[in-house]
């Protein structure tokens, strides 16, 4: 543990160093904290124009972080040989690993935590005047659930980023870390997509058995991403219920505990 | 017979590189090498003949293709051996935003080590390599040599019993390269096992008490370094800068062999006796005599034999 804790939290403050990723947490925020200015271009829907805004923003913006440091954390401490150093010491590989992971995993969601906080600011702030109707005819939001949906919606994301980064750790030790990113926004994207490739797996849809197996096990294996999009309940002000957070957040971390569990298969291999 | 116990065993020790595409490079082969505990033990070779790669295959940042060792009675890169050594990597390299102490502070807490009064011992290590009055300046803005100190006092943090130091001189001014084998010697005083890679022969000769000659990989000798540097036969020697015809045309008579280094002349006797009477001869002429004594070859000799080639880097030996 202490090693996973001391490993973690040289990684966490180093995390924050990288001039690159400062760079999108800037920008992030700067387009989050003035998503509000967004929705003046479709007027009538200014409430679901910042939540999309705003959300979605929060959600790229945060894959972005966690695949581009998810990718470059072992990589660095091996090109720059810091791990000569660490792993000479009583640290052992899945300590080194895990202690990556962690120490990454808690920058990202610093800074996706920042980009929350400036939402929510905004969002405290506008929504009461936008969820009146402005024109004739455009829709009238009922409020009651919004606010803690939209604390939630960020708290499923941290979920999220915690799968997103034990893909993007793991490609890294077993890939080149341009491939590693490469394949961690594959997932990300494709997984996006699962409910559609299950559909597509249905005998109906796709009648050729060996398709039929590939969707199928696409639709098994990858991580079903849009399970943390909650936006339709948010904008339908249908309350996010703390089971459904719960069993996502359980299995986000059934999926990190077995990405992270391959990985260490090839790291404890890896030559450094 | 006394029970001598054993710091490192290798046997067989082997590591080809796989370097794709179905080509291979050997990194080391058959490296069978016992260190004793207490000892300053040295392996040397050419630029590329597996002395980093021994190393690291010790430590478990590299798998052996086949043979093993083991350290500190451990198999080699186990937790429980790492406990107890430590390490110097080719050219360290640390964390750059980071100061030394809390560069160390951050390995000592690896060990469970730490708190108010480890802080002294953090001081007396950086001041034993002479970093303390640079403690604030983070590692990026570090010279080479110190990083070098750095890396050498972040070896000693765990008060190690097995030190593995490769190249521990590198990149030192010749003050800072005497004091890390001043360092290295008080280690030894201490008890502690060294294990020194270095292709400096200069630096190795007087510290080390074995050593172990790699090329290309392979062990080319092997020994006690004052019996590698006595030969098979004990002979002495008389050298004499610009000796006068006469004088030289006298030790020619009396000596076995008579070579010329430059303007030094060396002249080589089998008889101890004849030797330093040659010797007093030559003074009492007022020759100017440099040495006499046994004759010892340099341990660049004994490597050039063992190489077969020019030893390496011949510019900084
Ligand atoms: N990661 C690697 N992949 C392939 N070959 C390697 C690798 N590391 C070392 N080698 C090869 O193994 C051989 C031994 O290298 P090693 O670094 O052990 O030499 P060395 O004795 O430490 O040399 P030096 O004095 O220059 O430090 C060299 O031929 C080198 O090219
Ligand atoms: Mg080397």
């Amino acid at each position: 543990m202490r090693a996973i804790y001391r490993v973690a939290r040289a990684t966490y403050y180093e995390g924050w160093r990288r001039r690159f990723l400062n760079g999108i947490l800037v920008f992030a925020i700067l387009i989050i904290g003035s998503s509000w200015v967004f929705t003046y271009l479709q007027p009538g829907a200014e409430l679901k124009m910042l939540i999309d805004v705003g959300l979605g923003s929060i959600r790229f913006f945060g894959m972005l972080i966690a695949v581009f440091l998810g990718t470059r954390l072992i990589p660095d401490e091996i090109e720059k040989r810091t791990i000569y150093t660490l792993l000479s010491k009583p640290v052992t590989r899945m300590q080194f690993l895990l202690g990556k992971y962690f120490g990454g995993l808690a920058t990202v969601i610093s800074n996706v935590a920042l980009m929350g906080a400036t939402f929510y600011v905004v969002f405290l702030v506008k929504a009461p005047q936008f969820a009146q109707p402005t024109e004739e005819g455009s829709p009238v939001y009922s409020m009651e659930f919004m606010y803690e949906n939209i604390a939630k919606a960020i708290v499923l994301n941290f979920v999220e980023l915690a799968v997103v980064m034990a893909i993007a750790v793991v490609a890294s030790v077993v890939f080149s870390w341009i491939l590693a990113a490469i394949v961690s926004f594959f997932v990300y994207f494709v997984g996006q997509m699962s409910e559609f490739f299950g559909h597509l797996a249905d005998p109906e849809t796709t009648a050729n058995p060996v398709a039929r197996m590939i969707l199928l096990t696409i639709y098994r294996v990858l991580p079903h991403f849009e399970n943390f999009d909650v936006r339709e309940s948010i904008l339908t002000d249908i309350p996010v219920i703390w089971p459904y957070m719960g069993k996502v957040a359980a299995m986000g971390a059934l999926y990190v505990a077995v990405v992270l569990a391959l990985g260490y298969l090839f790291f404890n291999q890896r030559e450094v | 017979m006394a029970h001598i116990a054993l710091a490192i065993r290798t046997d067989n020790l082997t590591k080809i590189y796989y370097m794709g595409w179905g080509r291979y490079q050997v990194g080391v082969r058959d490296l069978s090498l016992e260190v004793e505990e207490g000892q300053i033990f040295g392996l040397v070779g050419p630029n590329g003949s597996g002395k980093t790669t021994t190393l690291k295959l010790l430590l478990g940042l590299i798998f052996a293709t086949s043979g093993d060792a083991e350290v500190l009675g451990e198999p080699m890169g186990s937790p429980r051996a790492k406990q107890r050594v430590g390490y110097l990597p080719e050219g360290p390299y640390f964390y750059e935003h980071l100061t030394a102490p809390e560069l160390l502070r951050m390995y000592a807490s690896l060990f469970g080590l730490g708190g108010r009064q480890f802080e002294s011992r953090i001081q007396e290590l950086l001041e034993l390599v002479d970093m303390w009055d640079h403690r604030e300046q983070r590692v990026a803005n570090y010279s080479r040599g110190m990083r070098q100190r750095v890396g050498v006092a972040q070896t000693l943090i765990n008060e190690p019993d097995l030190l593995f130091f490769d190249e521990p001189t590198a990149g030192l001014d010749p003050i800072g390269a005497r004091d890390i084998r001043e360092v290295i010697l008080r280690l030894r005083g201490e008890g502690k096992t060294i294990f020194l890679c270095s292709h400096l022969l200069k630096e190795m000769e007087p510290i080390c008490d074995n050593i172990a000659i790699l090329d290309r990989g392979e062990l080319v000798g092997q020994g006690g370094v004052e019996e590698l540097l006595a030969g098979e036969e004990q002979r002495y020697r008389v050298e004499l800068r610009s000796p006068s015809e006469e004088m030289l045309a006298g030790l020619e008579q009396v000596a076995d062999e008579v070579v010329w280094l430059d303007d030094t002349c060396r002249a080589l006797f089998a008889d101890r006796q004849a030797a330093f009477e040659a010797a007093a001869r030559a003074d009492d002429e007022g020759g100017h005599l440099l040495a006499v004594g046994p004759d010892r070859r340099t341990l660049e000799e004994v490597f050039i034999d063992a190489v077969g080639e020019v030893a390496p880097d011949a510019s900084d030996l």
